[in-house]
């Protein structure tokens, strides 16, 4: 098989907002494959379960719930490599609210 | 959302397009000329806030989160949106003036072709900001504030944010920004909701949205403080007749909720008692065409790490992320069954819900709700407060199916 375009790496290590991130994956037949449904957040895989049951339990057969920043991703496409071009990737806190924010008084 | 003074008034205003395709013979400049197709994207650019509120659907903090997008990553994602054709784009939080980069991301925004909106707290709005906002194309501020000084103060977790919220509005007006109020009702600040609408028309605003109480984020951990069914129905026939007031003396606000399409049906109910049967049915198919509750269609929204959401308070599950996918690919993968299920909703309604007559306009109102309440997606709305004649049309009669002439 030869590979289409060159796949890149795409973050995952920041999955939670802030609770750790989950990836569901479903089986909702036996015999069927199983695929990507989203993700829940969870403090722990047991929680994960329970809320993704909530969600999908009516239906499936297999949950497989995945901690979401353990999952290496690689893609051909991606937001990041989108932005490659623009240069600086850090995030952008205002100056003046950096240390200790309050509410400005004028 | 639903426009009271669109509903009850007649009162035109920029969003009728998206909300009840009526955009055509509206003497304002309109959205979109068609219905919308395509949902309206709520983004959390940061989880960082200078406010902790006890109410906050993001869990927002002080401190910043990791995660969040750079600048360029910021854009792509935009770039995302307006590929995808989405009308709106929400700059929501945490606070997101807190980022150095607002200023930039929505003027890219803007030549996009995306519509540029706000949702802040208001307290860091200087006059400066506020104009660069304007001239950049911020085409709306929606300015939260939750009771009176003291109350708001208390809610917000800060002394003084009332009155640098109120200076927010100032600036906002001054700058000749759209501004509106964003206030959600609970039983802790239902008793200042007509002082502060006076308080605020005062200093010019016309635009009151009244959210009520989800439980998302640090919503569910207050849900007791959310209002009992009564205490919300008689919020809500407060809030129409408020308007009502208002327009009567010729003060043309807009008024409206989210939150709760029980109001959807309530407004139906409530212009057939102060107007006729006629006006309830022009009502009725208002709201029929706006939909009902938006979950998952309408409304969507993405975190600071770019989690995909039903809608900003479903913050406890994503259907994916931007940085894997992108944006419209994630919408539009009806091979995820519960999007599936919620897109077709009827379908799967029980209890009171299920059998409804205002289903077509309300659909079942928040699915959250009833998930967080009976940890069943499909349960009745825990803060439906129709009765039960209403819901069946025994009492005044029905006008479910075009019946009224």
């Amino acid at each position: 098989m030869v590979e289409k375009e060159h796949r890149t790496p795409i973050e995952s290590g920041n999955r939670g907002n802030p609770t750790p991130q989950w990836e569901l994956f479903v089986r909702q037949e036996a015999g069927e494959p199983m695929y990507h449904v989203g993700s829940v957040a969870a403090a722990s895989g047991a929680e994960a379960h329970e809320h993704a049951s909530r969600l999908f339990g009516r239906d499936a057969v297999d949950i497989w719930c995945c901690p979401a920043a353990e999952v290496d991703r690689y893609s051909v496409r991606g937001l990041a490599s989108d932005a490659d071009d623009r240069g600086s990737d850090e995030p952008h806190i205002d100056e003046e609210t950096a240390d200790t924010p309050r509410v400005r008084e004028s | 959302m639903i426009s009271i003074s669109k509903l009850l008034c007649d009162l035109d205003a920029e969003g009728d397009g998206l909300r009840y395709d009526a955009a055509e013979g509206s003497s304002k400049p309109q959205i979109t000329e068609e219905k919308q197709r395509r949902p309206v994207v709520v983004w959390n650019t940061t989880r960082r806030c200078n406010l902790y509120c006890s109410h906050c659907y993001a869990g927002a903090d002080l401190e910043a989160g990791a995660g969040e997008f750079s600048t360029a990553e910021a854009k792509a994602f935009l770039e995302q949106l307006a590929d995808y054709g989405a009308p709106v784009i929400l700059f929501s939080g945490g606070e997101p003036l807190v980022r150095d980069d607002l200023v930039e991301l929505v003027d890219y925004a803007a030549d996009l072709g995306l519509r540029p909106v706000l949702s802040s707290n208001g307290t860091l709005i200087t006059p400066e900001k506020a104009a660069a906002l304007r001239d950049v194309g911020l085409k709306y501020a929606g300015i939260s504030v939750d009771g009176l000084p003291e109350r708001n103060d208390e809610f917000r977790g800060e002394e003084g944010a009332f009155d640098a919220a109120v200076r927010g509005i100032e600036n906002c007006l001054d700058a000749g920004l759209k501004t509106g109020l964003r206030y959600t009702i609970t039983e802790a600040n239902a008793a200042d909701l007509e002082a502060v609408v006076e308080l605020l028309a005062d200093v010019g605003l016309d635009r009151f949205c009244f959210y009520h109480l989800d439980y998302g984020g640090r919503g569910a951990d207050i849900a007791d403080l959310d209002l009992s069914a009564t205490e919300k129905r008689a919020a809500v026939e407060r809030l129409c007749e408020l308007t009502l007031e208002y327009h009567d003396r010729g003060e043309e606000i807009e008024t409206l909720l989210v939150g709760n399409y029980a109001d959807a049906a309530f407004l139906v109910e409530y212009a057939r008692e102060t107007f006729g049967e006629a006006k309830a049915q022009v009502v009725y198919d208002h709201l029929e065409r706006n939909g009902g509750d938006p979950t998952g269609e309408r409304v969507a929204d993405v975190d600071y790490e770019g989690n995909v959401h039903l809608t900003q308070f479903w913050q406890g599950y994503s259907l994916g992320n931007v940085r894997d996918r992108p944006f419209g690919e994630i919408w539009e993968d009806e091979s995820n069954p519960l999007l599936g299920a919620l897109r077709n909703r009827e379908e799967h309604l029980t209890g009171r819900c299920g059998d409804c007559q205002y289903q077509s306009i309300c659909r079942g109102g928040s699915r959250l709700r009833a998930l967080a309440d009976t940890g069943d997606l499909f349960a009745p709305d825990p803060q439906c407060y129709l009765t039960d004649d209403e819901r069946r049309g025994d009492g005044a009669g029905s006008i479910v199916g075009g019946t009224a002439d």
